[in-house]
């Protein structure tokens, strides 16, 4: 027993710290975005994140950094996992929707019923979905345990069995978009996709810095992608950022 | 034979006398006449008379005398040429003067006589217009000894306040010098004018005095920024020249054809005068209501969109303005007036279509956010400019878009609030919202919960649960619609706890309880098995029945031997702990026996 609780102790000694000095590099990094150093606070804010910390805020004020410095892929890449982290943080949707305008050329955009969906995150829509189908079976388990409250449960275990059908499918939708599909974030002042996985292949479309395409394929360095108009081309990893998600 | 030869040698000299005849010089009738390089000029200009006398030169000329006009020393070409055609010797002089006149007005040469080869000639009368230059060169430069000048002019007189123009700067430098550089502009003193870009076009040649000046025109773009006089230069422009070196008479010796003719290098400043401008106020009446001090001529197109989208959702509002004037300083409507949407600071950019900027397009991206769902439209937008051209208001105006809003993920916008180094440099062109001091929890990135196995095994417990329920459930209403099954479950645990009870009763050699307990539960246990009261069970019934359910002789046996004990312990009852602990151990096999004889 006192060794469980020490362990608590030092969990939760540990926790403190950390939170502690991501607080502090954080406020360090917003300094140097204020003296409008914004390239070497896009770079402070990244060694956070490499640290393996993450918060919608942090990833938020990357994106700021990235795009003062002239990054427009960066930026809507930082956004975008920002969004995912807080999808209704109208802040994050104000700032990539504006990064979003400024890019050029070919791009790929979300569609009504993905930006509909993205109203909450995918950890979200899973603990609607769990505490359904847990109410749901709970219920259930109840109605065998107390045959005499069937009758009145019956109508709020129908309503969570829909309720469970209903986030469950759309749980089930968007972990396919989550897991299965990705975007590629093009962070390269302009890149050219290729037909093939070669340095030596036929030019397909330019692309330029911003531009969100899908991701078909991986093969080695390359990453086969298409625009919002269908084109295909295969660009280098260097020249993208990959997402999670169309 | 002999005459046909005469005959040939008289055709001979005939074409020999007709050939010598075609090339031999003969006289030609003179002619002369007199010609001017152009019929006007400005004051200060000098023109160009050229006498032409063909077929002969003049023995005597009669003295160019004109009141107003002075002719400089004539200089003379003279031209001999064969005519093969005609065997003529053409001959030909020109004498030109230059003409430089006295003051503007219209002057006439007359006609000129001259003696050519004995034949008086007479030239035609010539006009000659000087007109007065409408700003006249700096002193010197009409005799060509300027180098280098520069000339501005205003295309009007007068200028609304916010009404962009375009000055004329000329910059004039004598033909037979060469620019070292690019020459630059150095000052542009403007009081009361925002000096807007300045465009440098095609150069060419102008005639001023005496002298021939390369002329670089330019165009300067200015904007009345007040009312009243506006003043406008000196304009300072810095030039270097090639200039002719002057010692030609050391160069002469070495140099006689000029072929290695030398230059200087020299650094000049010129500067235009300085010129006044009146400039109106804009007119105080029928001022449109959004008229936000745009001037010139303007053309309006707007764009809205996304039109379906949620509450807080962004829509982005593309304004375009283009048209003529200041773009710089166009500005969008005032629009605090929309309390349904949160607006934030709009992005703007100009695209010129042309050099000065004065024409072109001025973009506006505007982000804005519903606020709620009853937002049906995103309502008229108007924009108003003056137009000094012809002195009116004009606003311009596009219909209201409808919106689509939905209440889904409706959040309240933030307020914008300037970044802490929020200094007008660093919001210009883009601006996006601040960033955010407070960092929040920070996490360790960890996968998605659908992604954790851990979390999915935990989903396991509600099923299991609800199996287990389920299970239980069955089980129970089982056992509730078969009253055999839960007399015989109901027996199993009697006789489960009643050989305990034989247990302890044997180990206290307490025979009367031992018997009595013994005896009711192969009553218990045979009536189960036989389907009837357990009270009505005695030793008689056993064997028949029993028999038929498939009981074993030895069994039946050992059952007897049980009952039998039973029977004798009223009477003789085992006394030994020994002997009960044997009984208890038949009683148990025949019990497991009886239990696994199937009703």
């Amino acid at each position: 027993m006192n060794n469980l609780f020490a362990s608590l102790c030092v969990l939760l000694f540990a926790a403190k710290v950390f939170a502690a000095d991501v607080s502090t590099d954080f406020s360090a990094a917003n300094e140097l975005y204020a003296e409008g150093k914004f390239a070497d606070a896009a770079t402070a804010y990244e060694n956070i994140l490499r640290s393996g910390a993450t918060s919608p805020a942090l990833l938020f004020n990357a994106g700021n950094a990235e795009f003062k410095a002239g990054h427009l892929g960066r930026a809507i890449s930082a956004y975008r996992r920002a969004e995912l982290l807080a999808p209704r943080d109208s802040e994050i949707r104000a700032n990539l929707a504006f990064v979003r305008n400024q890019v050029q050329g070919a791009t790929g955009r979300e569609s009504f019923w993905q930006n509909w969906l993205g109203n909450l995150s995918l950890n979200e829509w899973t603990i609607f979905a769990t505490i359904a189908f847990w109410l749901t079976f709970i219920l259930l388990a109840a109605k065998q345990l107390r045959p005499a409250l069937a009758t009145k449960l019956k109508s709020t275990t129908w309503i969570f069995a829909a309720l469970t059908i209903f986030f469950g499918t759309i749980l089930g939708v968007q972990a396919a978009n989550h897991l299965s599909k990705q975007t590629a974030v093009v962070i390269s002042a302009q890149a050219m996709a290729r037909s093939g996985p070669f340095d030596d292949a036929q030019n397909a479309f330019m692309v330029r810095d911003g531009a969100e395409l899908s991701v078909l394929d991986r093969r080695d360095d390359w990453v086969q992608v298409a625009d919002g108009s269908g084109k295909t081309g295969w660009l280098q990893n260097k020249q993208i950022e990959i997402l999670p998600g169309a | 034979m002999s005459r046909i030869k005469r005959h040939i040698f008289l055709i001979v000299g005939l074409l020999i006398l007709a050939v010598l005849g075609l090339i031999s010089p003969r006289a030609r009738a003179a002619n002369f006449s007199a010609s001017l390089d152009r019929d006007t000029i400005t004051l200060g200009e000098t023109a160009t008379l050229s006498l032409t006398f063909e077929g002969g030169q003049p023995n005597k000329l009669a003295s160019l005398i004109v009141a107003g006009l002075q002719f400089g020393t004539p200089s003379r070409s003279f031209s001999q040429n064969i005519d093969f055609n005609s065997g003529q010797v053409n001959t030909r002089l020109v004498l030109t003067y230059s003409v430089t006149p006295q003051h503007d007005g219209e002057f006439t040469i007359p006609a000129l006589a001259a003696d050519v080869n004995g034949q008086q000639l007479t030239s035609q009368p010539l006009k000659l217009m000087v007109t007065k230059s409408s700003a006249s060169p700096p002193a010197g430069a009409d005799n060509g000894s300027q180098i280098a000048f520069a000339k501005l002019t205003l295309p009007q007189k007068q200028i609304y306040s916010g009404e962009t123009i375009t000055a004329d700067l000329q910059l004039f430098y004598r033909q037979d010098t060469q620019l070292a550089r690019e020459p630059q502009v150095t000052g542009e003193a403007a009081d009361g004018f925002t000096v807007g870009k300045i465009t440098g076009d095609n150069q060419g040649l102008v005639q001023i005095g005496n002298a021939v000046y390369n002329v670089i025109p330019a165009k300067i773009a200015l904007t009345a920024n007040k009312t009243g006089t506006l003043h406008i230069g000196p304009v300072t422009v810095e030039l270097v020249l090639l200039v002719p070196s002057n010692d030609r008479e050391t160069e002469q010796f070495f140099d006689p054809f000029g072929m290695l003719r030398r230059n200087t290098q020299k650094q000049l400043s010129v500067a235009t005068d300085t010129l006044d401008m009146k400039s109106l106020p804009l007119p105080t009446e029928n001022v449109p209501a959004n008229f936000n001090g745009a001037v010139g001529d303007y053309q309006l197109t707007a764009t809205v969109g996304p039109t379906n989208l949620a509450v807080g959702d962004p829509i982005t509002l593309h304004v375009q303005i283009s048209g003529r004037g200041d773009l710089g300083s166009v500005t969008l409507p005032d629009q605090t007036a929309l309390h349904d949407f949160k607006i934030f600071a709009p992005t703007s950019k100009v695209e010129s279509s042309d050099q000065l900027g004065m024409e072109g397009t001025k973009t506006f991206e505007e982000i804005v956010t519903p606020q709620n769902a009853d937002v049906h439209e995103w309502p008229q937008f108007s924009f108003s400019f003056f137009n000094p051209a012809d002195g009116k208001y004009h606003t311009l105006t596009q219909p209201a878009v409808p919106l689509a809003v939905h209440s889904v993920g409706a959040t309240v916008m933030p307020a914008i609030t300037s970044a802490k180094n929020s200094s007008p440099e660093n919001q210009t062109p883009q601006d996006i919202l601040p960033i955010k001091e407070n960092l929040g929890t920070p996490e360790l990135k960890n996968a998605p919960l659908i992604a954790q196995p851990k979390f999915l095994a935990l989903q396991g417990l509600p099923v299991i649960a609800f199996l287990a329920a389920l299970v239980w459930r069955q089980r129970t209403d089982s056992l509730a619609n078969n009253p055999r099954l839960r007399r015989q479950r109901a027996v199993a645990q009697l006789v489960a706890g009643g050989l305990s009870d034989l247990n302890q009763f044997a180990a206290k050699n307490e025979s009367r309880e031992f018997f009595a307990m013994l005896f009711r539960l192969l009553q218990e246990q045979l009536g189960e098995r036989l389907d009837c009261p357990a009270t009505a069970i005695t030793e008689a019934d056993v064997d028949q029945r029993l028999i038929l359910l498939g009981a074993s002789p030895a069994m039946l046996e050992s059952l007897r031997e049980l009952f039998q004990f039973c029977n004798q312990a009223r009477y003789a009852p085992i006394q030994t702990r020994q002997e009960l602990v044997t009984v208890t151990a038949k009683f148990k096999k025949v019990v497991g026996e009886l239990q696994s004889l199937k009703p």
